[in-house]
């Protein structure tokens, strides 16, 4: 193709990109409204864009996973140089799921569906989906190969012509535990798709548009013009960041993630070189998935309400050493990368907090995820399987306290107690606040929260933990001190000392601590007012007001003691 | 037919006008009258605009059969913070449910965002201990004597209103109706609302939401009724006064007084129970309700004259165009999408370099540049002022003087230099880009309900709605489009033709595999069985209709869909239903699965004959020439430039009248624009009928 780009007015062009993202939207509406996989309805585990025939991504649904939507790109390169543009026929359905190629684990399935006006190819409708199983030892917590993890898909059509690979159908249906919902997930992908498709065709015949690569070209240099004119903005310089974290290499070596941000002109280069050596837990992150998080860190921080397409990466270059957990050698195992990835998030903004403070967010009591799964039998004989979700507390922000139990930088629901109790014989003795557990801060770290679940049946249940922050809580920044770290105790047990299985016998209760948010600048330039107003609702004790805050109250809390205070924070000053 | 008592009086209390439409339902004609609201009391303002119409009625509330009332009293108190000092009971372990909400963000990427304060905080979220398991059984008995002293405590501390939530109360409300005999027994005075009435459905963040939100507005609102029946009853009116509540229902004062959540969003209503009766009356099957007003468009798909129910609505949101930012209130809401783009919509380049319109509005004041009220930032109606859709002397029927010079400086300076564009393409691309987001909101709000507007007609309302529905209608690829007359001020009418209906429901989980036609017979009886005094108490000895509907799932599914049961309806008869449901909007169904029920849900609605309305109009002769007022330069679209269009006086189109675009028609309260194309038939109801037709095949 060698034919320049059309050049259209500033409003059509504007209009035109519009209703490509709204076709985009579209299709992600069929695909959650269609999917089975909860986590895909209520998680928002999906990605969904549209593609021109080149292989360039002109518009994505907003709410599309970070990670999965960045990979979408790699993904379409590798399909094309599999299958050229000539070799690809109306009818074909192109399906991949290697973690290598794609988003970092094996049930994040992407489907691919060319579509074509008469002969001509004229774009791509493209979904990626977290699906429910995938075969191998289901989310086995130490897995030390991606073997262990289900299984592989190359980049395969799964239609040729409008015929069904069978064969592919048929593998996929033997390897999976619920076959008829994997399928029926892939169904609905593939409906997305071509209800993406028949708009496609749609919006060329109805638009001045002849080519959806047109359209791409300038989407990619606007979006790309101002995330450069963002970057620009930033004073050159680089800033180094290290990270330890508190899961451990086969020598009980904490892993440790090393950083260097440099900001270069209107570019920034960010280099992991330092980081651990890959692992034999599946935890490991592929590069793809490395650069996804590194590229959503910079643009929460810089740009938050611009496209997240092509253009907002160009001019951010990562690199990491390979063969660590940040760019693993196949077969590393990988099922939990987010463990592993949502760190990326804290040391970008640790390195940016150095350049744009009020950008930024302490680190959060939200990540990892606590995800925790219960299997057992109700007194009935009934087998039953469920989920619980619940979160710490967020960062605190330059200028904000940080978010009371909300989830970063994932994005999913909790579960609702009353839910949990009619899908399972387990009951919820509380879930609360918990005073003090906000890292204290000009701002205050986010909140976090207690639960405590019990089992009903005479039946052991099988409790699969995780969780984390368990030994290393979410720092402050700037000066802000720590949240409170997390805990998992079965009865009256100590805490687990990592994510495990156990057994629940009746009656034995488990309590979750979730972690809290770090602060934001020091406790004592805490407005007093907000110390006060933070005893009374119970987020911080009188005892922490005056300790880490250096804030006294009356003796029936209900003010202020001004000089009390003054000395307090004199004395600190000192 | 002929009514002794020929006049209903609609009357829409809203932020800062209190509306007016007084109908006469033996000739079919209405007028609208419009006052200030009077915040203080705002039962004030109902008075006035009641001596208002009598000038021009005189004696009209003697022979007038019911006043119809809906009011934003319920929502601004929220949105301001302004209700009761109300207080939460909850079960012992469980008072932060309403902090912590979904746990979920509205945004991926902002940081910075913030998430609405709880209505009621931390102090005031008090716990009884008490247990039920999930299907009612009790666990641990309620402490009566420590919820004494909570009710006592809570009284000291001058709370008005309290909202008792427990948990599994929609399986069994005993303790919760126990602790409300504690405070009628101890604290007469005290408000207090129920979970397990209102709204006795699982998920605790939810239904604690949404009764504290009843209990937060209900002693505000029970003294307005009551202020309210009296300054009618004082003017000679006590017979049938109605509140009109989301769901698109009309109900006795009672009803409202004890369960006033349910009229949070009852002024969008209007324009949907308008159009849904336009829809019948013209016979369609699908209607696009189009209302575009000041702030606001919005938009609402009706399929065979029954309007969307939604019960997952939100309220107060901190971004008030993004879902998951608000307060949920889980009471039945006809489902109306909003959308930030009005007449006052502002527009401004943003950080992208891209010409951005909304949701920010310059509102009524300053409003936009050409009311010369020192506005300075270009607006949508600036750009259709300067395309030629309005006409700057005939602006809201020449009662406006409209400032043309600042208008094209100001579009100038904001949108036309910065973009390199000239005044005229500035003011089309604000013109294009408001119908482009109108149009991708309802895109998406149609894909959700599965909805297709292949063979739609839109029915376009409000100031602006005439103004944009060419462009909007064809964006959407909709062939049809109807302007009634009074278009400017017809969602008013909603409230008249809104019959007496209320919905009940409960939390029933049951697998279909372990229920028969008789158990579902007999819990739907209950519901009726509760329904029917609240019908009573609105329409005392009329035939009341039920329409059964269930909330199904597959198991282990997290949101359920809505589904009309007939009755006496098998396991097998709802599965089917169920089954063509889902594929009805999802596309594809599952035969393999299990099916289970979450909630029952009934509709009682008296059976009534639908009231009427037609505007005066010129009938017959059929020729438009003597409705035509000259011809004006105005935008075409397709051709990018300025083109006559022949200019019509609505009020003078007869029934029959034929003509075709470019052409413009202007009333009082609203201006159609047709583009080339478009062929205009005026309908024996007076209604303006457009097919739209396709510009392209015009030639220039």
């Amino acid at each position: 193709m060698n034919t320049a780009s059309k050049q259209f007015d500033p409003i059509t062009f504007q209009v035109l990109w519009s209703r490509a993202i709204s076709i985009a939207d579209e299709m992600a509406t069929t695909l959650v409204k269609t999917a089975f996989s909860t986590v895909v309805r209520d998680n928002h585990d999906y990605a969904v864009a549209v593609y021109d025939a080149e292989g360039d991504m002109v518009a994505q649904a907003n709410q599309s996973t970070p990670g999965q939507l960045f990979c979408m790109q790699r993904v379409m390169r590798d399909i094309l140089e599999q299958y050229p543009t000539k070799s690809l026929s109306p009818g074909d359905v192109i399906i991949a799921n290697d973690p290598w190629l794609g988003s970092g684990h094996t049930p994040d399935i992407f489907i691919a569906t060319p579509t074509f006006r008469g002969e001509e190819l004229i774009g791509f409708g493209v979904t990626c989906a977290h699906h429910t199983d995938i075969g191998g030892r289901m989310a086995a917590p130490d897995a030390r190969e991606v073997y262990e993890e289900g299984i592989i898909i190359p980049i395969s059509k799964l239609y040729d012509k409008g015929e069904p690979n069978d064969l592919l159908f048929r593998l996929i249906e033997r390897n999976v535990r619920v076959p008829e919902r994997i399928l029926g997930d892939l169904r609905a992908q593939m409906a997305a798709n071509h209800f993406g498709g028949e708009r496609l065709i749609e919006f060329l015949e109805e638009t001045e548009l002849d080519r959806l690569s047109d359209l791409t070209g300038p989407v990619v240099a606007q979006t790309e013009k101002s995330m450069r004119e963002a970057i620009a903005k930033l004073p050159d310089g680089a800033y180094e960041s290290s990270l330890e974290l508190e899961r451990e290499d086969a020598d009980g070596n904490r892993l440790v993630i090393k950083l260097r941000l440099e900001v270069r002109g209107d570019e920034i280069f960010v280099d992991y070189d330092g980081t651990s050596p890959q692992v034999d837990l599946p935890i490991n992150s592929v590069l793809n998935m490395t650069i996804a998080y590194t590229v959503f860190s910079i643009k929460c921080a810089l740009h938050p309400h611009i496209p997240n397409n092509k253009g907002t990466s160009l001019p951010i270059h990562v690199s990491a050493p390979e063969g660590s957990i940040l760019h693993p050698e196949f077969p590393a195992a990988c099922m939990f990368r987010s463990s592993l990835i949502f760190n990326v998030v804290q040391i970008i903004f640790d390195a940016l907090s150095n350049v744009v403070p009020e950008k930024v967010m302490a680190p959060s009591g939200t990540f990892p995820l606590w995800i925790e799964r219960f299997g057992g039998k109700c007194d009935d004989g009934t087998p039953y399987v469920c989920g619980f979700n619940g979160q710490g507390g967020q960062g605190a922000r330059y200028d904000k306290d940080g978010v009371t139990t909300t989830v970063f930088p994932a994005n999913v629901s909790s579960t609702s107690v009353e839910l949990l109790e009619v899908e399972a014989p387990l009951l919820c003795d509380r879930k609360e606040l918990i005073t003090d557990s906000g890292g204290p801060g000009r701002q205050r770290g986010g909140i976090a929260q207690e639960v405590v679940l019990r089992n009903l049946a005479k039946k052991p249940a099988v409790a699969s933990l995780s969780g984390g922050r368990f030994h290393i809580a979410a720092p402050g920044m700037h000066g802000g001190g720590t949240g409170k770290h997390g805990a998992i105790q079965v009865g009256d047990d100590d805490p687990i000392p990592q994510p495990k299985q156990v057994l629940m016998p009746q009656e034995t209760t488990i309590t979750f601590t979730y972690p809290g948010g770090g602060g934001y600048g020091s406790p004592f330039e805490r407005n007093p007012a907000h110390v006060l107003e933070d005893v009374r609702l119970g987020f911080v004790s009188p005892e922490r007001a005056r300790e880490a805050y250096g804030v006294a109250l009356t003796d029936d809390n209900g003010s202020v003691d001004k000089d009390a205070t003054a000395r307090l924070r004199n004395q600190a000053a000192e | 037919m002929t009514f002794d008592l020929p006049f209903r009086l609609g009357c829409d209390i809203g932020g800062t006008f209190t509306d007016f439409v007084l109908l006469n339902q033996n000739t079919g004609r209405f007028e609208v009258h419009k006052t200030l609201t009077t915040p203080h009391d705002p039962s004030e303002a109902v008075e006035n605009g009641v001596i208002a119409l009598q000038q021009t009625h005189n004696g009209f509330l003697a022979e007038t059969e019911n006043v119809i009332h809906g009011t934003t009293l319920v929502i601004n108190a929220v949105i301001e913070r302004k209700g009761a000092a109300t207080a939460i009971i909850a079960t012992k372990g469980f008072r932060d449910s309403l902090e912590m909400r979904r746990e979920i963000r509205y945004d991926i990427y902002d940081i910075g965002a913030v998430y609405p304060t709880p209505l009621v905080d931390r102090p005031f979220r008090r716990e009884v201990s008490e247990r039920l398991y999930s299907d009612g059984r009790i666990r641990q008995e309620l402490d009566t004597d420590a919820a004494r002293q909570v009710f006592d405590e809570l009284a000291a501390q001058g709370v008005e209103s309290v909202a008792i939530c427990l948990l599994h109360a929609y399986a069994n409300p005993e303790h919760e109706r126990a602790l409300e005999a504690i405070a009628t027994e101890t604290h007469p005075e005290m408000a207090v609302s129920l979970s397990s009435d209102v709204m006795p459905e699982i998920k605790e963040f939810e239904r604690t939401s949404t009764t504290t939100v009843n209990a937060y507005v209900k002693p505000l609102m029970a003294r307005y009724v009551k202020r309210l029946e009296e300054r009618l009853a004082a003017r000679g009116f006590d017979r049938g006064l109605f509140m009109m509540l989301s769901g698109g229902g009309i109900i006795a004062p009672e009803t409202a007084r004890q369960f006033p959540v349910r009229m949070i969003e009852s002024g969008p209503v209007g324009g949907a129970l308008a159009a849904a009766q336009l829809g019948r009356q013209a016979g369609l099957r699908d209607v696009v309700m189009f209302d575009m007003g000041g702030t606001t468009a919005k938009s609402c798909l009706i399929r065979d004259g029954v309007m969307p129910i939604s019960t997952e609505y939100e309220v107060d949101r901190v971004h008030r165009f993004k879902k998951g930012s608000g307060t949920p209130v889980g009471v039945p809401t006809v489902d109306i999408i909003e959308i930030g783009a009005g007449g006052g919509s502002i527009a401004s380049i943003n950080e992208m370099g891209l010409l951005q319109v909304g949701p920010l509005s310059a509102g009524a004041d300053p409003g936009p540049i050409c009311y010369g009220l020192s506005g300075t930032k270009p607006t949508v109606t600036d750009a259709d002022l300067l395309l030629g859709y309005l006409d700057p002397s005939y602006f809201l029927g020449g009662k406006m003087d409209l400032d043309l010079g600042e208008t094209e400086a100001g579009i100038a300076r904001e949108i036309g230099e910065p973009l390199g564009f000239s005044v005229l393409q500035a003011a089309w691309g604000i013109h294009e880009v408001v119908n482009e987001n109108m149009a991708a909101a309802i895109r998406m709000y149609v894909t959700e309900m599965g909805g297709d507007l292949n063979n739609a007609t839109v029915v376009a309302i409000g100031g602006a709605g005439p103004v944009h529905a060419d462009s909007f209608a064809r964006k959407l690829g909709v062939k049809r489009l109807i302007m009634p007359r009074g278009a400017g001020v017809y969602s008013a009418l909603g409230f008249l033709v809104a019959p007496v209906s209320y919905e009940i429901s409960r939390t029933r989980i049951l697998s279909l595999n372990d229920t028969d036609a008789a158990r579902l017979g007999d819990l739907f009886k209950e519901l009726e069985d509760a329904a029917t005094p609240v019908i009573e108490a609105a329409a005392p000895g009329a035939s009341i209709g039920f329409n059964r509907i269930a909330d199904i799932c597959y198991l282990g599914q997290g949101s359920a869909v809505r589904v009309a049961i007939p009755d006496n309806a098998d396991p097998e008869v709802i599965a089917a239903r169920f089954l063509d449901e889902y594929r009805s909007r999802y596309g594809a169904s599952y035969d393999d699965l299990d099916i289970q029920i979450v909630t029952l849900r009934i509709t009682a609605t008296v059976q009534q004959e639908q009231t009427a309305i037609a505007l005066p109009f010129t009938e017959g002769g059929g020729d438009a020439a003597a409705a035509l007022k000259g011809e004006r330069m105005a935008f075409a679209p397709d051709l990018r430039e300025m083109v006559p269009h022949k200019v019509y006086a609505m009020d003078k189109l007869p029934a029959g009248a034929r003509l075709t675009g470019p052409a413009i028609v202007e009333e009082e309260s609203s201006t159609l624009v047709v583009a080339r194309g478009g062929r205009v038939e005026v309908d024996a109801r007076g209604w303006i009928v457009v097919e739209l037709g396709d510009a392209q095949k015009e030639g220039p």
